[in-house]
């Protein structure tokens, strides 16, 4: 039931992309994420595309794995685009493809513009999705967690507690799949009891959602106090003199995937910055379509 | 389910024969938790079972061996997959639309560590909660819940206007208790229903189950990792290892097999290793000495017979 939230779990396999250093894989998904609001055309789509791809094949998740993770915000790419489709104006009315007046001051006006936006627009927040899909398909939480504390580092010298947050991201982490867990025994628990979930108003739902929050609330507080408690008696100290099981290390693959994204984003920054002006080559202009 | 599968289940109208007086009939129940990804799991293979109204039945296993799987079937909180079940005669869980609400009432199930389920402001409302849910009309509820409070050994009038978060640990397990027992089901489950309690708790939780059984009838099918509250409580043992049934047996029988059941990392109950010794040098005692006290009364009348 709830077990299947797929967003963000870990996809185990032996791959080039999970063996890579998390930082790097951190850093490169940042990257991605930038570099995705330059992208302006649909020839830029499609390099990200290649290079989306190149990514997935690599890492031997399943497609349909990387896919499941747009199915959480389906709702918001839809609406979002649909918007676009609606609020986006053209600079001539006579162009509109739709012109509907509905009253006097209200039209409803469809543009080609505004259903290209809308289309760039749903890809970009698509590829945004599945780009940060990938890092959390391949990376375990604690590589994650690991991966941020060090390239938070150095916050240290502004006294950031860099440890401390570290510390709070993995254990909320790693407490999610524990409060899943405990969230289907008690749902479980109380449909045994008869509660029931699936009908009545939404009133009547949103009610019966009551003898979940509530165990589920003081169960959270359960779990806190014992972990402070667990901590407390094995003295944790925090930052202090603490050394990593795993430390972690560069290789010659993190080169390769850092040289071969750069290359991308490089073409990607350049097309952004040469809109319109390649001067000589201007065939090169259907680049921009 | 392969297609041939589906074909053939569409084509059993008639329903499965289910021997008379059955609680819980089984036929090759197999389940599989996340099927077709890398984290597929087994957890149940071919589950062959019947179980009569008015037993109690103890089920073993190590974990993941598949039995709190094979529970959770029994009143369709894990819908199933294929094979067949059937509750009390009448409810088919292969149906397409099993009557839930009649099943749940007739099946109650008592989770590992009740207590986390408490939600109400009182002890009244949550122990009502159950009562609310399957239709019971507010003037009797009251009465129900007095009877289920008092049968699990708490007196209902102090308890009950009680918010159930400042009770005790034990107290909140007797009360989860009585929120599934005022529903008065046929069939008792129960997963661990002694986990975390002291020996005194779990000796009242488990004379209150036998009594139950004993009194009212009601089957009690009881999920448990204490060898020693097996030995002395159930009259059959079902023991699971990965998703299969391996034995289903009475405890004394069971025990016996001192090297398989260590083999399946469980442990013999002292009184049954005591009782397999003397057995072994000869002398034999009744099968249904188990407690301390039984056996101690058993061995001194094998003296007394030796002497005489």
């Amino acid at each position: 039931m709830l077990r299947d939230v797929t967003f963000g779990q870990y996809y185990p396999a032996d791959s080039f992309v999970h063996k890579l250093d998390a930082r790097v894989k951190l850093v490169l998904t940042l990257l991605f994420m930038v570099g995705i609001f330059f992208v302006v055309s649909f020839m830029g789509f499609a390099f990200i595309t290649v290079y989306l791809l190149t990514v997935i094949l690599v890492s031997r998740v399943p497609l349909k794995s990387v896919l499941k993770s747009i199915k959480g915000i389906i709702f918001l790419l839809l609406l979002t685009s649909i918007l676009n489709v609606f609020f986006t104006k053209g600079d001539d009315p006579a162009l509109a493809l739709v012109y509907l007046k509905v009253t006097d001051r209200w039209t409803i006006e469809i543009y080609k513009e505004g259903l290209i936006f809308a289309a760039k627009m749903l890809l970009r927040l698509t590829y945004l999705v599945i780009g940060s899909s990938i890092l959390t398909l391949t990376t375990t939480p604690v590589d994650l967690t690991h991966a941020v504390e060090s390239l938070l580092k150095p916050l240290r010298i502004i006294h950031f507690p860099v440890h401390e947050f570290a510390l709070i991201m993995s254990l909320t982490l790693s407490f999610i799949p524990s409060l899943i867990e405990e969230t289907d025994r008690i749902i479980r628990a109380q449909k045994a009891r008869g509660a029931d979930f699936d009908t009545g108003g939404l009133v009547k739902r949103a009610k019966a959602f009551v003898p979940i929050l509530i165990p589920l609330l003081v169960g959270g507080f359960r779990r806190a106090e014992e972990l402070a408690n667990a901590m407390n008696s094995r003295c944790y100290e925090g930052a202090t003199k603490r050394t990593q099981m795993r430390v972690m290390k560069l290789s010659w693959r993190d080169l390769v995937a850092t040289l071969f994204a750069l290359v991308f984003m490089a073409a990607i920054f350049v097309l952004y910055g040469m809109r319109g002006q390649w001067g000589a080559l201007d065939f090169l202009n259907w680049l921009y379509f | 389910m392969s297609r041939a599968d589906k074909k053939l289940k569409s084509q059993q109208t008639v329903a499965v024969e289910v021997p008379e007086n059955s609680a819980i009939f089984a036929q090759n129940l197999n389940f599989i938790y996340n099927p077709k990804s890398p984290f597929a799991k087994h957890a149940l293979i071919d589950v062959n079972l019947n179980i009569n109204q008015g037993e109690f039945v103890a089920i073993v296993g190590h974990t993941g061996s598949g039995k709190t799987t094979f529970v959770q079937h029994l009143n369709a909180l894990i819908r199933l997959q294929s094979g067949e079940l059937t509750i009390l005669g009448k409810y088919n869980l292969a149906a397409k639309k099993p009557d839930l609400k009649g099943l749940r009432q007739d099946v109650g199930m008592v989770f590992q560590y009740p207590e986390y389920q408490l939600f109400a402001d009182t002890v009244l409302d949550d122990v009502c909660f159950g009562l609310k849910n399957f239709g019971v009309e507010k003037d009797k509820r009251e009465g129900m819940a007095r009877e289920a409070l008092e049968l699990v050994g708490l007196d209902f009038d102090k308890i009950k206007s009680k918010s159930p978060f400042d009770l005790s640990g034990g107290e909140k397990r007797r009360v989860a208790l009585a929120g599934v027992l005022a529903m008065k089901p046929r069939i008792l489950v129960m997963d661990e229903p002694t986990a975390g309690l002291d020996p005194r708790g779990k000796r009242e939780i488990l004379s209150l189950v036998s009594e139950l059984n004993r009194t009212h009838g009601v089957t009690v099918i009881m999920v448990s990792h204490d060898m020693n509250e097996v030995y002395e409580n159930a009259r059959r043992v079902i023991v699971f290892r990965d998703g299969e049934i391996v034995f289903d047996t009475t405890p004394r029988e069971l025990f016996r097999l001192e090297d398989e059941i260590e083999s399946m990392n469980l442990e013999v109950p002292a009184m049954a290793k005591f009782a397999n010794v003397l057995e072994r040098q000869g002398y034999a005692i009744d099968e249904n000495c188990k407690t301390v006290e039984d056996v101690y009364e058993a061995v001194l009348k094998l003296k007394e017979a030796k002497n005489a």
